[in-house]
């Protein structure tokens, strides 16, 4: 899986591109959430429009992330669901859990 | 990885518990639900249920150790898509594995949990048949409307 990042302001934009299937597909998004939280970049827009399916472990990893994020005062949102992985999150009720915008622009509007 | 055609629709694939094989067997089940007559979204579902009953024989069955069998057998008939998956691993007790609350669990931001969860929404019918020190199998069934 694909880790990009960028700063907007001090909102850090991680997008992801591939499948969560576990390790090691999620290993560097852990990676990057670690890093940024080190930094304390603790605003953070999760792009998952390049994720066209995950399983229990790539739930795992973004819930462990959003606890993460959450234990350091910080906010994580989702933008950019695609259809298949949103019917996840439905069966699972994270889309109760997780805050989710439509667009990247929502979602900075959301966080500053 | 073995893979082999029975009569009477039925297909068998077996792989070695490691999580690099399950994309094949995402292959042959995604594979063979589309030949079936499933949508892509029920195709999807199907391979992701399978996915999560192999991903717990490794980690739980088998602990994680990487030179043990996953027999699935595929059964396709009438309007039946039926997925057996077995293992020689630890028994375990189904019954015992209570379903989370969802809502409860993820308040309270825990990351696992979701395995059989997903297999029990995903599907329309989940079968365990555990005998222990010998074999424990799964059954997982999904109906073409």
């Amino acid at each position: 899986m694909r880790v990009q990042d960028e700063l907007r302001g001090d909102i850090v934009i991680i997008k992801l591109k591939g499948d969560m299937m576990g390790e090691p597909d999620t290993a560097a998004f852990r990676e990057k959430i670690r890093e940024l939280l080190e930094k304390g970049m603790v605003k953070i827009i999760l792009d998952l429009s390049g994720v066209k399916w995950m399983n229990s472990l790539g739930l795992g990893a973004l819930i462990s992330a959003f606890t993460s994020v959450k234990n350091h005062n910080g906010d994580m949102v989702i933008t950019n669901v695609t259809k298949k992985v949103e019917s996840l999150f439905m069966i699972t009720q994270l889309i109760k859990v997780f805050k989710h915008y439509d667009t990247v622009d929502e979602a900075i509007a959301a966080l500053e | 990885m073995k893979q082999k055609t029975e009569s009477n629709n039925l297909k068998e694939l077996t792989i070695q518990s490691k999580t690099s094989y399950l994309n094949k067997v995402r292959a042959f089940i995604s594979d063979e639900a589309k030949k079936f007559g499933f949508s892509d979204d029920e195709v999807s579902k199907i391979t992701l249920a399978v996915d999560e009953a192999c991903t717990n024989i490794i980690k739980h069955a088998y602990k994680n150790a990487s030179n043990y069998p996953i027999h699935l057998r595929l059964k396709a008939r009438n309007n039946t898509f039926e997925i057996m998956i077995e293992d020689q691993g630890m028994p375990f007790e189904p019954d015992a594995i209570k379903m989370p609350d969802m809502k409860e669990h993820i308040k309270s931001y825990k990351r696992g949990g979701f395995g059989m969860y997903l297999m029990k929404s995903l599907m329309d019918k989940v079968e365990y048949k555990i005998q222990p020190g010998r074999k424990n199998r799964v059954i997982l069934t999904k109906y073409l409307q």
